[in-house]
């Protein structure tokens, strides 16, 4: 195996309460001191192609993550996680990832023009989905530029020794295995939450990512390089009209005992 | 109990004579009766949930065991036949002063999760359950005073205080469990203690109704208080106060007080702003001598986003692995795997709390490489996201209901000179091999930054041998004390540790707590067998 790409997101750590913040207009969030972490999806991508690497020596894993400086913490992760390298597409600050700016089209046109830029990528791993925008379309989407074989919401990957991938996936009647066979293009697997528990950080590994390389490049100058058109990929597909929060439960009445609580039922004429 | 006089070197002696005034007042008090059943049933506003009349069915006096007559460690068992559960301050009153006048003997109860079984009857006495009054009834946005009823659940008061903003400044294992009143009257300490300080800085009021049933309103805001009829009657009150130096400060004696001095039936605590920032790592040294460098390191580097540094030994994190890690496991594995020249490797976590990602995250980096590369640590295992978070704390919530499942628990909660913490655990398990006491394994996990070590010797045999007891309690405490140490940390006193308070205690002290009593209780139905020796 030769190269194995896994594009991450920053994204709000899940356990994150969302704050819809309408003095910023309709599409607000509060954004300001939240803690932010890699996707979980992500995460599992990341654990996955380390695993691959490890079991096929020689494999080089390589992060990529387009976003604001702070992506770089992101990228470290994954690299004391066990990546080799990371590549940094750097975004302005207020460029928002969510998809009210950035969005899964943009994203792919990129990693299609990396993958190909970068040459010898055997594999293209990816989170199912991310948590803030939930589209889970950049790893389909990818596969169609690149005309490439694709397995989504992956469970389990066995890669065969003619370079071919084997992968359960997940449904909603339960698992279906396909066969990606090898064929001169990356194979692009999205992941699922069965797939693996990604692994901690750990010291030795922490002091080695200090040294690993990061490449940062800006949007713009890597829009260029790859001769992509910027305002294409800056104008979102899809507007993103308004931002809200669900409305709050309403609170629960307390009953005395069961002749008030049907008194009540009653009352609200639902029980004859 | 114990029917033998035995002097140990320093002057730590076990006598059967009840010592003080409070054994023969006690003897004074009776158990409801049937009339005393109709009157409480007269007060309480719900009756039908208020009161558990255990000798109505065998139904609800098997309820009231299991429920209430036994403790979280079940080493103590009453035999209540009376369970009262109030919803408001007037009742709790009414029945204070009914079973003042008429000598009936109350115990109060939270979500009965103490270690000292002292909210456990030892006999038939009333159990007064603080469960329904469990209103949040506001949290001030500018000082962060959260005021609300004693038996509300702690997680629910950290649930809410999160929703605004803020972050309620006590936590512990029991949280989800545990009610705030209990908390209070046990000066819970919890892992922060170390960056929030204990229930006497942040208890800023409370409301507590005293023997004779008057309410007394300490800097606590009652304009929810639903029984505005029944005001009249009661004592001004004032808002919450951030502060306040007008008097004695006589809420401090019901913090720590275990229910002896007054029942507290709301409280008014001081909540700091939510951090938005958060680390936490698990770290791996071979002795103690790399934790005392761990502490030193964390100080100069982590500085005021430090909020929590725990420790857990070899043998805790075996039975962690053996009996709860659960989620855990994944983690576990590498855990025990990382390679240590010692083997009884320590493990410490390490958590920040701050309100800058970057800035926080940049502070733990430099430490944990400082660490690394001075080799005080061997391993260190940083979490990436709040899942990972959760279940590094949750391997620490683990230890307690992991050894319970290992076997008998002989439980201690010592404070220790933070650089001997260690020789304590070290001499017992030394002092246990020498005795002829087989199978025993000597656990210690806690706040090494407070000096507080939870010393738990887990013995193979479940029946709880008294002489074997006694024998340990001996090692332990003779280790705790010749090191000038407290034999209760922050577990309280309750039943476990009355006998102890009358043989380290200044006689000027005892008397004059006897005399606080007095004023407080003279009849003695507070809480009775419990605390004061």
């Amino acid at each position: 195996m030769r190269k194995i790409l896994v594009p991450i997101k920053r994204v709000i750590d899940y356990a994150q309460k969302i704050r819809v913040d309408s003095s910023k207009g309709p599409q607000g969030v509060q954004l300001k001191n939240v803690k932010m972490s890699m996707n979980p999806f992500c995460e599992i991508a990341v654990e996955e192609a380390i695993q691959l690497k490890e079991k096929n020596k020689g494999a080089e894993v390589v992060a990529i993550s387009v976003g604001p400086k702070q992506c770089t913490e992101t990228i470290r992760t994954a690299l004391a996680m066990g990546a080799d390298r990371g590549i940094h597409i750097e975004t302005k600050p207020d460029v928002r990832g969510d998809y009210v700016d950035l969005q899964p089209w943009a994203i792919a046109s990129l990693l299609k023009g990396v993958v190909e830029k970068e040459d010898a990528v055997d594999l293209v791993l990816l989170g199912k989905q991310s948590i803030d925008s939930d589209c889970g379309q950049t790893g389909p989407l990818l596969a169609g530029l690149l005309n490439a074989p694709q397995a989504t919401f992956a469970a389990n990957i066995e890669r065969g020794d003619d370079g071919s991938f084997t992968v359960e996936r997940e449904t909603d009647t339960g698992t279906e295995t396909i066969k990606l066979n090898a064929c001169g293009k990356p194979a692009v697997i999205t992941c699922d939450l069965r797939l693996n528990t990604p692994r901690y950080p750990t010291m030795p590994n922490i002091m080695k990512a200090k040294k690993k390389p990061v490449n940062t490049i800006s949007l713009e100058d890597m829009v260029k390089e790859l001769g992509l058109d910027l305002d294409e990929v800056l104008t979102p597909q899809n507007e993103v009209v308004e931002v809200y929060e669900p409305p709050p439960r309403k609170e629960g009445e307390t009953v005395g005992s069961i002749d008030e609580l049907l008194g009540k039922l009653k009352e609200k004429g639902l029980v004859a | 109990m114990f029917s033998l006089t035995r002097r140990l070197s320093f002057g730590l002696r076990y006598t059967n004579v009840p010592s003080r005034r409070n054994e023969s007042n006690s003897k004074k008090l009776r158990g409801p009766a049937a009339q005393d059943v109709s009157y409480f049933r007269s007060v309480l506003t719900r009756p039908s949930h208020g009161v558990l009349d255990g000798t109505a069915s065998h139904d609800v006096k098997d309820e009231i065991d299991k429920k209430y007559n036994t403790d979280w460690t079940r080493h103590y068992k009453g035999s209540s036949d009376l369970v009262l559960r109030p919803q408001t301050t007037w009742e709790v009153s009414s029945i204070l002063k009914y079973c003042n006048e008429n000598h009936i003997g109350v115990t109060t109860q939270g979500g009965n999760t103490g270690l000292c079984g002292g909210a456990t009857p030892i006999s038939n006495e009333v159990v007064l359950s603080m469960e329904y009054m469990n209103r949040i009834y506001k949290l001030d946005e500018y000082s962060g005073v959260m005021t609300c009823d004693a038996g509300c659940i702690l997680q629910s008061l950290h649930d809410y205080a999160e929703e605004k903003g803020f972050l309620f400044p006590l936590d512990i294992g029991s949280k989800g469990t545990c009610q705030i009143g209990g908390n209070v009257s046990t000066n819970a300490g919890g892992h922060h203690f170390f960056r929030f300080g204990g229930m006497h800085g942040t208890v800023v009021g409370m409301e507590v109704v005293l023997a004779d049933g008057r309410v007394l309103r300490l800097n606590i805001d009652n304009s929810e208080d639903g029984n505005n009829e029944r005001t009249h009657q009661f004592q001004q009150s004032s808002a919450s106060l951030r502060k306040d130096n007008t008097g004695y400060d006589l809420k401090q004696l019901f913090i720590g007080g275990e229910g002896t001095l007054g029942i507290v039936t709301k409280v008014a605590v001081a909540c700091p702003a939510l951090p938005t920032s958060k680390n936490v790592a698990l770290l791996v040294c071979n002795s103690y001598n790399d934790v005392l460098q761990i502490l030193k390191t964390s100080k100069e580097e982590l500085g005021e986003i430090l909020s929590a540094i725990e420790l857990i030994d070899s043998n805790t994190m075996n039975f962690i692995q053996k009996y709860g890690a659960g989620n855990g496991d994944h983690l576990m594995t590498e855990l025990l795997s990382s390679e240590t020249t010692s083997k009884q490797p320590l493990f410490i976590l390490v958590e920040t709390q701050g309100c800058n990602q970057e800035s926080d995250f940049s502070k733990m980096d430099s430490f944990l490489t400082s660490l690394y590369e001075s080799s005080t640590i061997e391993n260190g295992f940083l979490a990436q996201d709040s899942k990972q978070i959760e279940e590094i704390w949750g391997l620490r919530e683990a230890c307690n209901p992991s050894v319970a499942q290992a076997g008998y628990v002989h439980k201690f909660d010592v404070s220790i000179g933070i650089e001997s913490y260690m020789e304590v655990a070290e001499e017992v398990s030394d002092a246990l091999k020498k005795s002829n006491l087989p199978d025993l394994t000597v656990c210690c996990w806690g706040h090494v930054a407070d000096g507080n070590a939870h010393i738990n010797i887990i013995s193979g045999k479940f029946d709880g041998d008294v002489n074997e007891a006694e024998a340990i309690e001996n090692i332990v405490y003779s280790s705790v004390m010749k090191r000038k140490g407290s034999i209760s940390a922050e577990h309280g006193i309750g039943q476990s540790k009355r006998k102890y308070i009358g043989q380290t205690k200044d006689e000027a002290v005892l008397e004059l707590m006897s005399q606080v009593k007095n004023l407080f209780d003279p009849n003695f139905i507070l809480n009775p067998g419990k605390y004061l020796p």
